[in-house]
């Protein structure tokens, strides 16, 4: 138990754990010290807006009351009992409203505004305010995302504030003095962060406003529906606005222990790629001309025929981006009535880590964090990046292991590094063994699913120590979940297809694959969902429309194993893959709901313990962790991870490291405004590497290999390993592993 | 004439003790001996007896202030101590003359201080336009450093770029520490958690000064001079419609009349006093009938002014209390640094309503807001910045109530052309004008 201390704040006895804020310590018995500038997430109170001014016995001055810390004893007057304070918070409000424009009918943040709603509970009812209002001109494109409108901001300091201590990113600013103070970026550049679009929620007022939702909505026209992210691994609950049945903004809805209310740009901005030009709506069979549009009654007899005559050659390339319930649904489908055991998935999957299980709250709390691997973590997994910072800014050691990183390493180095932490003598790893709340983290591919930083985990004897734990960071947002829904969907072993008959491909991850198309190459045939043209129209034979994560009803497994439900926020423009599948289940004499609710109770009673929809609730809880076992070969069908590329070998002068960054992928390329967060097309050197070529940053160089070639500018890293020439894979082209990078 | 014993220009003779053996052969550098043969505590406790309070503005008792910084074996962070040389109260010009004429006892009070709460690091926070000031400071320091005397102490002179908040000991630190001079919110006090979150004393130019002549009179006889609770001597800035106006160094408890009239010469041209600012541009303002409060810390509080920054501005029968309070209102809006709702809202505000009653086109309605809004900042804000224009403005209308009803009733300002504030605190386009001829070194 806590220490506790009693307060009475206007005349209410409450009771709080020593060291909680005056404000929520107010709300515990009920009472509101409003607030504009006070966010705890953004770190120490800063006391700049004075609305929270509150009455304290024996202190002469009314303080305020978002500064102070509850003590035992304290007797606090918010405005409710206290005249002086009800007549600080009026004045703090008259001041605000001296330049505030009284544009609420349209302003975006109309009807759902802090400023409008504690003027009205705190405010004056008229204004004394005679001369004109400060100007400035507006709006003021903070980046293509973000307007910012200077006469609406009240200077509380909430976005710079995030930009400096949560997103560490430094871009967000306030320059001048006085009354002319403004919001502004660091050289009047973009806000250019992955974070950025936080700080449009943080605002208290219409001061940042979002591009895309600025004027399409108002809050009496709107729903929220609670669902979860899926653009990455980490799964941030989030809430999708809804009007007239279309989502206008995702919001952030915080889950203390995976999000705490923070979302990436790519969460945030990618919902319009739902209303694309380009989406498939209606499916497409391959006929003399090409492909030719198809009723869904053909589709259904075309998908029938095709199965049926590949009997015995079915392989069914699965995606991590598929809700667990299509995944087994697919399984039913195709294994159960078609006895096609065969499926591969772009990435291994394990349930090793379930032994070093912890929230990923848990790493702001970690004392040491190794993080291993390829990829900086705000590529795969950017709030778990934010994690990583604010265990910084509270003092952890953070090493990273990686091209790039504080300890460096070769591409695909990695699984060494982690044979050298569980060496005895390794110091890193001894004061691994040490901590009592240490951290690892694999951020790369060829981490076998989570597997082989299990086995350090193992290793280093985190097992019984409920302060260590060990996180992977997958590349698609449910590859887990959906090579084990596939795998409980019937117990038959995988048995080996020597000829690909019918290649089923399912979904946009799988689509994208290069390990997908080439195994597609050697496909008779090819059946692909997907939302979009361009990934499968040049070689798919049929191809049926996918729906949108936020079209969707189902459940996803997060990077912690978590079961997170997904909420239809829309109708999708065709049918959903559950209600098409279950239809042509019915032709093999399989019995498949066509709701995901259904499919998820199966699923559930074979792989979830029986958990219930209920119990995943709108803020999932974290499963208990699993004993830990030396992984065997696996004796279920599970999906076949595909190689990836660092897998192959290299020889030559540099390797080329090609990564995936945040910013991109079908859904990306769809959204223009989010073009400038893409990564620009040039070649990261280390600086000695450049150097022995006379290469600077900024110059027009050719980056060759075998056969090929892609001009691209260099950019100099003094992070970056010496003998890797760096690309974004959009940028890399057919570029082999081994390249030569020279001054064009 | 009355007396004027010199302890912080002591052994000046009204020149500059600006050479190094110029000031060691006055003896200086015995007080850093002594202090240095003491225990730090010790030195602590000489500096309570001798009553010696910040002479900054705030008058927070500075041996107090030291003994609130932790020991280092009760926290193991490095210990700085900090000197505010960002003098930019308007009416206030003491500390650019102390460091022009007695640098050295200056900053051997910066080492008896350093050796008080067992400090390595000496941060002087300069304000950006003491070119000058600044060079000399550098030059003893340097001098200092040849004589071997700075020891294990690392002494950073570090320069201001403009911005009087820079002068509130938080937002000092914040600009020190390389961000936006912003005050921070207290608790944490400096002492705890200043500069860089580790213990810092904040120390003004004249009170560290005073450190080492006290160390060298010995606390009691130091203790002699002055009043009770104002003890020793001030150096008091004299400025605005007086004969002489100068730095004067003379005992707390002097009256006004004594500063303005037998030291500073009286009001020139047989003109009449009308007002007298005792404090510097932030503290209340004091009618002619009241020439006989004394100087010092508890008179002033009864008088309802404070003695501040000993910064006296003398307001002869020309000035026009309206255009006073704009002058000191745009100052104030101008410096306000924005950070909190009162301050940078109620400055501007201020001025504007000021500006409003100078040009005879208000109300009654506009003086009862123009108080309603001082009211509205005073107590409210995050630092005394806001409140200092509030006390000021307010203390106008409270004294000169008259003055401003005449500008509402007559729809004009009553002083006509005839008004003059030649002298009387330098209007804030004046401190704009600074930034751009600073030729940096």
């Amino acid at each position: 138990m806590p220490d506790l201390v009693t307060l009475t704040v206007d005349d209410r006895q409450v009771e709080v754990p020593k060291g909680t804020g005056l404000v929520e310590a107010a709300q515990a018995a009920a009472i509101e010290i409003p607030v504009f500038c006070y966010e705890p997430r953004l770190g120490p109170p800063v006391g700049a807006c004075r609305m929270c001014l509150v009455e304290i016995e024996g202190m002469p001055k009314l303080q305020a009351g978002c500064t102070l810390t509850a003590q035992d004893g304290m007797v606090v007057r918010t405005a409710a009992t206290s005249a002086s304070a009800a007549e600080g918070q009026e004045s703090t409000l008259e001041f605000i409203l001296v330049n505030h424009p009284l544009d609420c009918p349209v302003c975006d943040k109309g009807g759902e505004c802090p400023l409008q709603d504690l003027t009205f509970r705190y405010g004056p009812g008229s204004t004394r305010m005679s001369f004109s209002k400060l100007t400035f001109d507006k709006p003021i494109p903070v980046s293509p995302l973000i307007a910012l409108d200077r006469e609406r901001c009240i200077l509380c300091y909430r976005c710079t504030r995030f930009s400096e201590d949560v997103a560490e990113d430094g871009l967000l600013i306030a320059r001048n003095r006085g009354a002319q103070s403004e919001i502004a970026t660091f050289e009047d550049e973009p806000y250019r962060s992955p974070f950025s679009g936080n700080v449009i929620e943080l605002c208290p007022v219409g001061a940042l406003t979002s591009t895309l939702y600025r004027f399409e909505a108002r809050p009496w026209d709107i729903q929220n529906v609670p669902t979860v992210c899926t653009g990455c691994s980490v799964g941030c609950n989030v809430s999708a606005t809804i009007r007239e049945g279309k989502v206008k903004r995702i919001l952030s809805r915080n889950h203390p222990e995976i999000d705490r209310g923070w979302l990436c740009d790519k969460g945030r901005f990618t919902y319009p790629h739902l209303r694309a030009t380009d989406r498939i709506t209606t499916p497409l069979r391959r006929g003399p001309k090409g492909l030719e549009e198809i009723t869904w009654d053909g589709a259904l007899d075309s998908a029938e025929a095709m199965l049926r005559e590949a009997e015995g050659g079915i392989v069914t390339a699965l995606s991590g981006s598929e809700t667990s319930e299509i995944a087994y649904a697919l399984g039913r489908l195709l294994r159960e009535g078609l006895g096609a055991h065969s499926a591969v998935l772009p990435e291994a999957t394990s349930d090793a880590l379930d032994a070093f299980r912890l929230p990923l709250s848990a790493i702001a709390e970690a004392e040491l964090l190794v993080v291993v691997g390829d990829d900086p973590v705000v590529e795969r997994a950017p709030i778990v990046d934010l994690w990583i910072k604010e265990a910084g800014r509270r003092g952890a050691d953070v090493v990273t292991c990686s091209p790039t990183g504080t300890v460096q390493t070769q591409p695909g180095g990695g699984a060494e590094l982690c044979r050298e932490l569980s060496e005895p003598r390794n110091r890193l790893g001894r004061r691994l063994r040490r901590a009592a709340r240490a951290v690892l983290i694999w951020s790369g591919p060829g981490g076998g699913g989570g597997a082989r930083i299990a086995e350090l985990a193992h290793d280093l004897g985190f097992d019984g120590k409920p302060g260590c734990g060990a996180f992977h960071l997958p590349a698609t947002p449910n590859a887990r979940g959906a090579a084990e829904a596939w795998s409980v969907a019937a117990d038959q072993d995988e048995i080996d297809v020597d000829h690909v008959k019918l290649l089923v491909v399912s979904g946009d991850d799988a689509a994208a694959a290069p390990s997908v198309r080439s195994l597609a190459e050697r496909a008779d045939a090819v059946i692909v969902m997907t939302m979009f043209h361009e990934l499968a129209g040049g070689w798919a034979d049929l191809i049926l429309p996918a729906t949108a994560a936020l079209e969707r009803d189902g459940t996803t497994m997060n990077l912690e194993g978590r079961i997170q439900r997904l909420r239809r926020a829309v109708l999708s423009p065709c049918p959903d893959e559950l209600t098409w599948i279950s239809k042509l289940a019915e032709r093999f004499d399989v019995d498949i709901s066509p709701h995901a609710a259904g499919v998820f109770a199966k699923l559930a009673e074979r792989l979830f313990r029986d958990l219930s929809l209920d119990e995943i609730g709108l803020h999932a809880p974290l499963p208990p962790r699993h004993a830990y076992e030396t992984p065997a070969a696996a004796t279920t069908p599970a999906p076949t991870p595909l190689p990836t590329p660092t897998d192959v070998h290299f020889v030559g002068e540099l390797r080329l490291q090609r990564y995936q960054p945040l910013f991109s992928g079908p859904a990306v390329d769809r959204v223009p405004e989010l073009s400038f967060q893409r990564p620009p097309r040039e070649v990261e050197l280390s600086a000695a590497d450049a150097n022995r070529r006379g290469i600077a940053s900024g110059d027009a160089v050719l980056v060759r290999s075998n056969g090929t070639s892609v001009e691209l500018r260099a950019s100099v890293n003094r992070k970056l390993v010496d003998g890797v020439a760096r690309v974004a894979a959009e940028h890399a082209a057919d570029l082999h592993p081994s390249v030569e990078v020279l001054k064009s | 004439m009355p007396a004027r014993p010199e302890v912080v220009f002591a052994g000046t003779n009204g020149g500059a003790l600006d050479r190094v053996e110029d000031y060691e052969a006055a003896g200086g550098f015995r007080a850093l001996a002594k202090a240095r043969a003491m225990a730090p505590d010790d030195v602590i406790a000489e500096l309570e007896v001798s009553g010696l309070r910040g002479r900054g503005g705030a008058f927070f008792p500075t041996g107090r202030k030291w003994a609130f910084v932790p020991k280092p074996e009760q926290l193991a962070k490095p210990h700085y101590l900090v000197v505010n040389a960002d003098e930019s109260e308007p009416g206030t010009f003491k500390d650019r003359e102390i460091i022009l004429r007695v640098p050295f006892r200056f900053l051997e009070g910066c080492l008896i201080a350093a050796y008080a709460i067992q400090s390595q690091h000496v941060f002087v926070y300069i304000r950006g336009e003491y070119e000058r000031e600044f060079e000399v400071l550098r030059d003893a320091l340097e001098a200092m450093r040849k004589r071997d005397l700075l020891g294990e102490i690392t002494v950073v002179l570090h320069r201001g770029a403009g911005a009087y908040i820079c002068g509130e000991e938080t937002a000092l630190l914040e600009s020190l520490e390389g961000r936006r001079g912003q005050p921070r919110t207290k608790p944490p006090f400096p002492a705890i958690a200043g500069l860089y979150a580790a213990p810092t004393a904040v120390n003004n130019v004249e009170s560290i000064t005073t450190v080492t002549s006290v160390l060298e009179l010995g606390a009691a006889e130091y203790a002699t001079l002055g009043v009770e609770n104002s003890t020793g001597t001030r150096v008091f800035s004299l400025s605005g419609d007086v004969v002489t106006p100068g730095n004067y160094e003379l005992p707390h408890g002097i009256t006004l009349r004594e500063l303005i009239y037998d030291v500073g010469g009286g009001v020139p041209g047989g003109r009449d006093l009308k007002a007298i600012i005792p404090g510097g541009s932030s503290t209340a303002i004091l009618t002619a009938s009241e020439i006989d409060t004394p100087l010092d810390f508890d008179s002033l509080v009864k008088a309802g002014s404070s003695i501040g920054s000993a910064g006296v501005v003398v307001i002869d029968d020309r000035c026009c209390m309206v255009q006073l309070g704009i002058r000191v209102s745009q100052f104030y809006e101008h410096e306000s640094c924005g950070k909190c709702t009162p301050c940078r809202v109620g400055t501007r505000w201020l001025t504007q309503i000021l500006q409003k009653i100078e040009d005879g086109r208000s109300s009654q309605a506009d003086l009862d807001l123009l108080l309603s809004v001082c009211d509205r900042i005073l107590g409210k804000c995050l630092c005394p910045l806001g409140d200092s224009d509030a006390i000021a403005v307010a203390s106008y209308v409270d004294r000169f109530r008259d003055e401003f009803q005449a500008h509402i009733e007559t729809g004009r300002c009553p002083l006509g052309g005839d008004s003059s504030l030649e002298g009387i605190l330098a209007p804030s386009a004046q401190h704009e004008r600074h930034l751009h001829e600073v030729v940096h070194a």
